[in-house]
């Protein structure tokens, strides 16, 4: 048996363990645009933190006949500093001191998908505005 | 070219079929995964995005570890282990590593001989387990990778679904990871068992898996 085939199967096995399960270095951005949504928020900005919502999220807000604009202002949302972020493939999480924020990586940049959300132990969170 | 073609068909063939299933499966996973993530109000994935994923990584390594798992103890359960009536089998009587004579090691090596076998000591014995580790040392890989990609997948859903991610640590114990190891242990401990225990009654004109086909149920270790 060769020793070099032998390593080289490690390696890429490595390698291919480390490209598809190492989360990638996308945390800033991350918390960056949960930063910029509750600045939005905080802000009065309603139509900034709407576009900052997944489409759906903003739907979702529109369901009782109110626009995303005049709901979001009505939302519990008291945001905080950044605690910590982790990202997995297209999503994240951002803990901050008063809130937890997810969030959706779009081909336009990240979008929050869930915000104003409290754990729920195992279960999903409960969530101001969600997908 | 035609005479490496022809000494070679076997493997060939199953190269061939084995990187169309991968390719198939590449895509059957893109959609299937794609679809998910437009009913949780996110983005598709493209397909090179999904093919260094996480989802596809572990999709892959889940099925790789299994088949080298059901090989490594194939091939190590048959060293002591046996069936009679079955081609897969060694006879009753023969089990254990057997001697020089019967694996042509030591002074019984022969002149074209693999070179470590000649070379005898500790790398005739290594050379003597060499398949068995290989694919043991595959099968760890693999598992080690299905667990790594394991972790990434299940959180990426995990955040998807508004739910808390896992550590390695923690995603090793969970459901997620047990059922997809055993569901894949499952179906390859069956298939060896098929195997060993319908070669003993049926029959295969012409390929070596199955006896002659004249062969008597109790014919132990023959090859058609």
């Amino acid at each position: 048996m060769r020793f070099r085939g032998v390593s080289a199967v490690a390696v890429g096995w490595t390698l291919l363990a480390c490209v598809a399960g190492c989360a990638p270095a996308a945390a800033p951005s991350a918390a960056r645009a949960a930063q910029d949504f509750y600045a939005a928020v905080q802000g009065g900005q309603a139509e900034r933190a709407c576009a900052l919502l997944a489409p759906e999220a903003a739907e979702s807000l529109r369901a009782g006949g109110q626009s995303c604009v005049t709901a979001i202002g009505e939302l519990d949302l008291p945001g905080g500093r950044v605690l910590g972020t982790e990202v997995w493939g297209d999503e994240a999480q951002v803990r901050l001191s008063g809130d937890t924020v997810f969030l959706h990586r779009f081909p336009a940049g990240w979008r929050v998908r869930g915000a104003g959300c409290t754990s729920r132990g195992d279960l999903p969170y409960d969530c101001e505005v969600s997908t | 070219m035609r005479r490496f073609v022809k000494d070679n068909s076997l493997s060939l063939f199953f190269l061939a079929a084995f990187v169309l299933a991968l390719v198939g499966q590449s895509f059957a996973g893109n959609a299937a995964v794609n679809a998910d993530r437009l009913a949780e109000g996110g983005s598709a994935l493209s397909w090179p995005a999904y093919v260094t994923s996480s989802d596809f990584a572990v999709d892959v390594a889940e099925n790789w570890q299994s088949e080298y798992l059901q090989f490594l103890l194939f091939i190590l359960a048959t060293i002591w282990l046996v069936q009679r009536g079955s081609p897969e089998s060694k006879k009753p009587g023969e089990e254990g590593e057997e001697n020089d004579a019967e694996q042509w090691t030591g002074r019984h090596a022969a002149p074209d001989s693999p070179a470590w076998v000649r070379a005898g000591g500790l790398r005739q014995a290594l050379y003597g387990r060499s398949l068995g580790l290989l694919m043991g040392l595959i099968f760890v890989l693999s598992w080690l990778t299905q667990s790594v990609t394991g972790t990434a997948a299940y959180n990426t859903r995990q955040l998807a679904q508004l739910q808390d991610p896992l550590s390695w640590g923690e995603y090793v114990l969970s459901a997620d990871f047990w059922n997809r190891t055993l569901q894949n242990w499952q179906s390859e401990f069956l298939a060896v068992l098929s195997m060993v225990v319908l070669s003993v009654y049926l029959r295969q004109r012409g390929s070596p898996e199955s006896k002659p086909v004249g062969a008597p149920h109790e014919a132990t270790g023959v090859e058609g």
